[in-house]
């Protein structure tokens, strides 16, 4: 065990921290004129690509069932002793949701690449981003300049 | 009173780690969301961790063994609901900045009434999802130990209510990360023994299901709750003195607290209104509940509510605010995915094996303890005692993560959202909450587990899972279309199941719609909300509000931008930078921009 640690604030920070919180009118939620067109093309490359995920992930979740309705004689198939219809919700649909998973997480992340800076080198990751452990006290806003 | 060793180093790792987290505790933020500081990995095994509740670890099997193969969908459900959180809602949620999901409703809305709403949602779907947690904590202390049921049920809400209120969610998220990788463990080393342990005979047994009609041994069978049998002639049972004696055939009420022990091959008593295990239909892959004859429709039915209830799920989506931006939030839901498929793997093998070797638990209702009853059956000799107290302990982690999150949520939602306050009052409302869900889990003892967290998971479908989307993804939506379709959704789901628990008998399709009710209630609450958005005007603030959150975080900063050239390149007229922010937040920004 290394020492005890205590709070470091003023002891007016703290009463602050305690006090019941003020909640000021509500107000909308800017943007900046400068970035509206990025941030429209961000939702509609963001649609796109939900949508065509969405629509596999769905052929997956309610074809599976269907297929296995309309098939009942997989029951009876056996491999290994185990009837085919078994393995078919087991070890169909959770490798297929792990890769439709990360080729959504690639595209998204290629997309979001692509359209804020154009310049950077295809397939460079700057892995600064994602990073957490870089600790306190570096302010998030430092990680694009 | 090895089962006790294996549950108090559980416990005692929880309490350690989450005063871990105690030091470092100053604000509301640093309280609910870690002050946004967890890594992808990190959080998306504390996301697993914490999803993992005992609905799954023994729920799931307890289906099997109950109503057949076709439960293995639900954690299809369970996976495939992080991909559409993936695709819609992960990183945009994360970017409006909000807390909760009721901050983010005000946030994209301005409505403090759809705010309002929506911590009553949180509490509806927290009390749903916590009662069976707490419930089955009750439950399997007392099968494995013979403690009393209010023991555990005490004991879990002690522990949950002491990390939470010291920690919060910095020791929830470690906790919950070290809870996943220790309930992996418990949950595939038993399986893997299980199987090897049963031997040949029980292994093909187990791939071919036959109907439970005979004892195969002397069984005992403690009704914890009462049932109703039909008793068959010639069912015999073992007396205190040893010697066998008939029971009278037709209908009998077993008082609470009986213990009977059933002979060697005398036949199964059937229970009103259950289908016995391996029964005809129990080997199809589909969900045809009750036998109404509509397998593809109760199938479809289960995976809406589950994938659908994943992405509204207010302590889910409480763990993806931990993140420190958008990206992050979707790596962790991708990686969510991979931690929770390895995991879904096994509850199969628990199913079938328990099918075989604990059929009589349907007798009881309580087949959700299949999974720690079966290494006794396996083998009585210390190896099937460790084994029990292996799985004890993973059970006990599974609900201690989940009670965790959704515990934080409650809180969260009584004291950031419906009475707003400080650090001392959220602590105060974790032990409060943590009371009122003990005391409602006290009498809940005969409720289905998997019933309670599936009308959780429905209630997040319908309410949640539209506000989000739309919110998300359609500029025109309005606070009171919002408030008009949470509301709908609300009320049709919960009216549907009042009228499964009190109202008529119904059969055929309605039947499974009543009880199921995600199919209808899930695209009535999304109409509701686009034909009263239609009728009304949303703000004018609406699609910046929108788009606003599909912006990448790591952008310049404005600030950063006037020192340098581009200025030219920007309307300053129409910026609103400037008048938002207070002189001293202008001066440190300017600073970090240099």
């Amino acid at each position: 065990m290394t020492g005890r640690r205590v709070a470091v604030t003023s002891p007016q920070t703290r009463l602050a921290h305690a006090r019941r919180r003020y909640r000021g009118p509500w107000r909308p939620t800017t943007l900046d004129p400068a970035e509206m067109p990025r941030a429209i093309a961000l939702y509609r490359a963001g649609r796109r690509r939900a949508i065509a995920a969405l629509a596999a992930l769905g052929a997956l979740i309610f074809g599976l069932p269907f297929a296995l309705s309309l098939w009942p004689a997989l029951d009876d198939m056996r491999v290994a002793g185990v009837p085919v219809s078994w393995a078919a919700i087991v070890l169909v649909p959770f490798p297929a949701m792990v890769a439709m998973a990360f080729w959504q997480l690639r595209r998204a992340e290629r997309a979001e690449r692509d359209l804020l800076d154009p310049e950077a080198p295809a397939g460079s990751d700057d892995g600064g981003h994602g990073d957490p452990s870089a600790g306190p006290g570096q302010p998030a806003r430092e990680g694009a300049s | 009173m090895i089962v006790a060793l294996a549950v108090a180093p559980v416990v005692l790792v929880t309490m350690l780690i989450g005063l871990r987290g105690v030091a470092a505790m100053r604000t509301t933020s640093d309280f609910l969301v870690a002050s946004r500081r967890v890594s992808p990995l990190l959080n998306s095994a504390a996301v697993s961790g914490e999803y993992l509740s005992a609905a799954s670890f023994l729920g799931v099997a307890g289906l099997v063994v109950k109503d057949g193969i076709g439960s293995l969908w639900y954690p299809v459900g369970f996976t495939a609901g992080y991909i559409a959180m993936l695709a819609l809602v992960a990183a945009p949620m994360r970017r409006s900045g909000a807390l909760t999901v009721p901050d983010f409703a005000e946030a994209r809305l301005g409505s403090a009434t759809l705010r309002r709403l929506a911590a009553v949602v949180v509490l509806v779907i927290g009390v749903l999802y916590l009662v069976p947690q707490f419930r089955t904590a009750g439950l399997v202390l007392s099968v494995v130990t013979e403690t009393p049921y209010w023991v555990g049920v005490v004991l879990a809400g002690g522990v949950v209510s002491a990390t939470l209120a010291l920690g919060g969610m910095r020791a929830a998220t470690y906790v919950q990360a070290f809870q996943f990788v220790f309930k992996l463990m418990m949950f595939i080393v038993p399986a893997m023994w299980l199987l090897i342990q049963a031997g040949p005979d029980v292994r093909t047994e187990a791939t071919q299901p036959t109907e439970f009609t005979h004892f195969r041994d002397d069984t005992t069978v403690s009704f914890r709750v009462g049932a109703t049998l039909d008793v068959p002639t010639g069912v015999e049972v073992v007396g205190r003195d040893g010697g066998l004696r008939e029971l009278e055939p037709g209908p009998w009420e077993v008082p609470p607290g009986t213990t009977v022990t059933f002979a060697d091959g005398t036949p199964v008593p059937e229970v009103r209104g259950e289908a016995v295990p391996g029964a005809d239909g129990w080997e199809r892959p589909l969900l045809d509940f009750d036998d109404e004859g509509y397998p593809l429709l109760g199938t479809w039915a289960v995976l809406i509510a589950t994938m659908l209830g994943t992405m509204g799920l207010p302590h889910v989506i409480m763990r993806f605010h931990t993140s420190p931006d958008g990206r992050a939030a979707r790596r962790t839901a991708a990686f969510t995915v991979a931690l929770l498929s390895v995991f879904y793997l096994f509850p199969g093998i628990y199913g079938v094996l328990g099918r075989v070797l604990v059929p009589h638990l349907y007798l009881t209702g309580a087949t959700d303890s299949a999974v720690v009853a079966l290494p006794a059956q396996v083998d009585d000799g210390t190896a099937g005692t460790v084994f029990t107290g292996l799985l004890t302990a993973g059970a006990f982690a599974a609900f201690l993560a989940t009670s965790l999150g959704l515990l934080l949520v409650v809180s969260g939602a009584i004291s950031h959202d419906l009475v707003p306050g400080g650090l001392r009052q959220l602590r105060l409302a974790v032990v409060g909450a943590a009371a009122v869900i003990v005391l409602l889990a006290l009498p809940a003892a005969a409720f289905d587990a998997g019933t309670l967290v599936t009308w959780g998971f429905t209630v997040a479908a319908s309410t949640f899972c539209p506000l989000l989307v739309l919110g998300i993804w359609w500029r025109r939506l309005t606070a009171v279309g919002a408030i008009t379709g949470v509301a709908a959704g609300l009320v049709s789901t919960i009216g549907s199941f009042l009228v499964n628990v009190g109202g008529p008998d119904l059969d055929g399709w309605v039947a499974i719609l009543v009880a199921q009710p995600a199919p209808w209630t899930v695209p009535l609450a999304f109409l509701t909300m686009i034909v009263v958005s239609r009728l009304g005007r949303p703000a004018p603030w609406a699609t910046a509000a929108m788009l606003r959150l599909h912006l990448h975080e790591h952008r310049l900063s404005p600030f950063v931008s006037r020192t340098q050239s581009d200025g030219a390149a920007r309307d300053l007229g129409h910026s609103s930078w400037p008048a938002r922010r207070s002189s001293a937040v202008r001066r440190i920004t300017r600073r970090l921009g240099r």
